[in-house]
């Protein structure tokens, strides 16, 4: 077992762990807070699988942005304790299912092998060439029609938000 | 030895995990933190591929699910703001209205 | 490639360990002798008013979901900004396009009043 496969299983450890804590807390904080553990778990995991940017727009935005609001909504409801019962009357199909869920994603991925176009890149490349540069190529050339499309999103994001959240407009 | 399997185990956990909280918990906020955290195995499982293939297509593909979780996260809690408004409740049972 | 990330591990180690030491040593070695105005949460020596808990205004989360669309356009603009010279003309097309649709956005969530501070 070499230091790397050692550092991931700690990680997966912790990633794992919070990520039962987010379903398992009573108080939404608490969920919250686990949530960004996860996440900074993830941003790890990006770091390790030489996408360098990736992890640091994982914590500006998940950690960054979406926590921040998902914790001012929860203290502009201010349900800090659940009232009365914490799970639905479904916990026992509910559980059954994600387990389920869960024994046929392992068994097809032990079944499965990698294929797929390959690239060339790898940790030289991207060690030489720069990440954020790599992923720029990418973005501005092939992927240019999603880009321009992300930005109908956000408008459409923008003004959704702003109808639904504001009192009177 | 790490390869691709591990960071894909991991990402199916995490996605179980994700799934068991929606199927389970009755808070509307927690079980938007658990669609998140669903969104972001995926987002494991993308970049995992991405290195093991060698090809750049997959963290692109990151990009845009971010941009969409972000664009879900303000329009689904300015839903919950609303129905708060309208119930003083976040909890999906009583979510009934149109219920048949 | 992992060697270059030593010193934040490191970095985090220190802080969790001194946040963790600091706690622990102050609740052995600390005496605690409790009295209503010592539990008293601290604001500066004023004394509290009302409860810490009440509910925030919808002001906040407003700003806090523009903030996060418009973070996402700045993350956008990270790697095209990398890419700039290399693009030249047509990258300035594109994103201008990218910014134009937004700044559309923007110019309405002005109109409606949305970044007013009532």
């Amino acid at each position: 077992m070499d230091i790397q496969t050692l550092f991931f299983a700690v990680v997966a450890a912790v990633a794992i762990l919070s990520g039962i804590l987010v379903i398992t807390c009573r108080n939404p904080i608490n969920s919250a807070l686990s949530l960004v553990m996860t996440f900074f778990c993830l941003a790890t995991f990006y770091v390790m699988l030489d996408a360098p940017f990736m992890a640091a727009i994982q914590v500006i935005v998940y950690a960054g942005a979406i926590m921040v609001l998902i914790i001012f909504v929860i203290m502009l409801l201010n349900v800090r304790v659940e009232s009365g019962k914490k799970y639905t009357h479904g916990v026992l199909i509910g559980s059954i299912m994600a387990v389920l869920l869960l024994f046929e994603a392992f068994y097809f991925l032990n079944r499965s092998s990698l294929t797929g176009a390959r690239g060339m890149i790898d940790a030289n490349v991207v060690q030489n060439v720069g990440h954020v540069e790599l992923i720029g190529r990418a973005m501005y050339t092939d992927f240019l029609l999603p880009f321009e499309i992300t930005s109908i999103l956000l408008l459409v994001a923008i003004i959704g938000a702003v109808i639904l959240a504001k009192k009177k407009i | 030895m790490l390869t691709h399997h591990s960071y894909l185990i991991l990402s199916a956990i995490l996605f179980s995990l994700g799934a068991l909280g929606v199927l389970i918990r009755r808070n509307a906020i927690i079980i938007f933190m658990c669609i998140e955290m669903m969104l972001n195995s995926v987002n494991l499982a993308f970049v995992s591929l991405s290195k093991y293939l060698g090809n750049i297509d997959g963290q692109i593909f990151v990009f845009f699910i971010m941009t969409v979780a972000a664009a879900e996260a303000a329009v689904g809690l300015a839903l919950m703001i609303a129905f708060y408004n309208n119930r003083e409740s976040v909890e999906v049972e009583d979510l009934n209205v149109m219920k048949w | 490639m992992l060697g270059a990330y030593l010193p934040i591990i490191v970095l985090v180690i220190v802080a969790a360990l001194f946040g963790l030491v600091s706690v622990v040593m102050s609740s052995i070695i600390g005496q605690k002798k409790p009295s209503p105005v010592k539990l008293q949460p601290y604001e500066c020596g004023c004394e509290p008013v009302g409860s810490a808990r009440e509910r925030f205004s919808i002001k906040f989360y407003l700003i806090a979901m523009l903030f996060i669309l418009f973070d996402i356009e700045c993350v956008f603009l990270y790697p095209w900004a990398v890419l700039y010279k290399r693009l030249g003309l047509f990258g300035l097309a594109e994103m201008g396009l990218f910014i134009v649709i937004l700044f559309v956005g923007y110019i309405y969530v002005w109109k409606k009043g949305a970044l007013e501070w009532e």
